[in-house]
């Protein structure tokens, strides 16, 4: 069984990922499936400037792949072996992230269409760290790393955004549990 | 969830309604207006061992003669994104969609970066290969074209492409004549064939198959690849005076007011 934890808040979510784990029989925990599996961001981080900031839309090119990478890694197996894994995040923080950003829903429903539909989605409502550290979340790294802001829009006013389309996603899903770690 | 296609909602607008008319209108008349050099964008595409890297460097030389401001982008180029690419390569770590979600970024990085400041700038901008390399190596390894192209969205159409046709069996002389191919490039992550050059014998069918169904999709020019460096040179130079003069295709209209938008909302 696939559950899906997503959220603003990178320790709120890994934080909420832990609980949701906890609350699974030992015997059917096959763990936490957590963003930048593949090390590409970490990879990121490295790179020269000169090589240029990735948009939003470039960043969640990345961030597909990573999730292809997590499941064939990670969520798959333990799915296959009976296990409960908990993704977190998994979808709905990168479409919130994009459709903040001014990107198209379409396109983003067709970059995840590879991905599996959980079978319980959580959301954390929880307001992201100030400055991202070493255990930011994804959206937390992202709005510090994207290279352009949709015009008029300050960093805070994108976290508004994000946030307003996780409730949505959240009211949305029937079995979601919004949480506030 | 994952197949959701969320409502439209006026409040996650990239900008207001009336900014983003100016911004359209600013891109017609940096495009369409007859008293300036258009920027233009010219693709070369085909297989391996096709030739048409030998033809885009012969292709500029000319052209910078006759005085155009030529740059060059070539695929899995971005400063970015290839060195992300490469190292995964390198230990045969990618699946076809991770391979083709990354390639995909590769190119929307080198689109935002290079591609469109130059052509915005009036700089004809060859591309020896483009989105379409993409699509037949991404479709050859089994994943859904429709899937594939929307990818890539907002689309970037170039204003000519040069497909240099070859048959796999040319296509795989000319490689086999200075390399083994390479594991991706034999697609022996999708064949399951040891030896690299049967691998690459049977990918490259596939390849060209599908570069020639793109070929008659995407109307490109076709280029027989078997001739002389010479005659293909001269008959691309008269086919691109002609394709040249074309007017400026309206469907590039939303990868340019993107990519605009996002210029003007840097921080």
């Amino acid at each position: 069984m696939l559950i899906s934890v997503d959220g603003v808040s990178g320790t709120a979510v890994a934080a909420a990922a832990r609980v949701a784990l906890a609350g699974v029989a030992r015997s059917h925990r096959g763990g936490v499936s957590t963003w930048d599996a593949s090390g590409l961001f970490q990879d990121l981080i490295v790179a020269e400037e000169e090589a240029g900031i990735p948009s939003a839309r470039t960043l969640l090119l990345l961030y597909a792949a990573d999730l292809a990478f997590r499941l064939r890694w990670e969520i798959r197996p333990a799915l296959e072996a009976g296990r409960v894994v908990v993704a977190a995040p998994y979808v709905d923080s990168a479409i919130a992230l994009g459709r903040a950003a001014g990107l198209q829903s379409g396109w983003l429903a067709n970059l995840f269409l590879f991905a599996p539909r959980p079978a319980e989605s959580q959301y954390v409502d929880q307001p992201p760290a100030r400055s991202a550290g070493s255990d930011a979340g994804l959206l937390e790294f992202v709005i510090d790393r994207m290279a352009y802001m949709p015009p008029a829009l300050s960093r805070e006013q994108l976290i508004d955004r994000m946030q307003g389309r996780l409730s949505m996603l959240a009211r949305r899903a029937g079995r979601a549990r919004p949480i506030g770690v | 969830m994952c197949d959701d296609v969320l409502p439209k909602d006026p409040v996650t607008k990239p900008s207001t309604p009336i900014h983003r008319r100016t911004q359209r209108q600013r891109v017609r008349e940096r495009f369409a207006d007859p008293s300036r050099r258009p920027g233009l964008l010219v693709a070369f595409e085909g297989p391996d061992g096709s030739g048409k890297t030998t033809q885009r460097k012969l292709f500029k030389t000319w052209l910078k003669s006759e005085g155009y401001d030529v740059v060059t982008t070539k695929w899995n180029s971005s400063a970015l994104i290839k060195p992300l690419i490469k190292s995964r390569k390198s230990i045969r770590a990618l699946s076809a969609e991770e391979f083709s979600l990354l390639h995909a970024a590769d190119f929307r990085h080198r689109v935002e970066q290079h591609i469109l400041p130059a052509l915005w700038n009036g700089k004809l901008v060859i591309a020896d290969r483009f989105l379409f390399t993409g699509l037949a190596r991404d479709v050859a390894r089994g994943l859904d074209l429709d899937w594939v192209l929307k990818l890539y969205q907002p689309l970037l159409w170039p204003d000519l492409v040069f497909y240099f046709s070859v048959s796999p069996v040319t296509s795989g002389r000319r490689v086999g004549a200075v390399r083994t191919p390479n594991y991706y490039e034999a697609g022996q992550d999708v064949t399951n064939v040891n030896d690299p050059v049967e691998s690459y014998h049977r990918f490259i069918t596939r390849v060209i198959s599908e570069y020639e169904s793109l070929a008659l999709i995407f109307n490109f020019i076709t280029i027989d690849a078997e001739q002389s460096i010479g005659d293909q040179h001269h008959h691309i130079r008269a086919l691109f005076r002609d394709g040249e003069r074309r007017p400026w295709s309206q469907w590039n209209m939303d990868a340019i007011t993107e990519w605009l938008a996002q210029r003007e909302g840097r921080p």
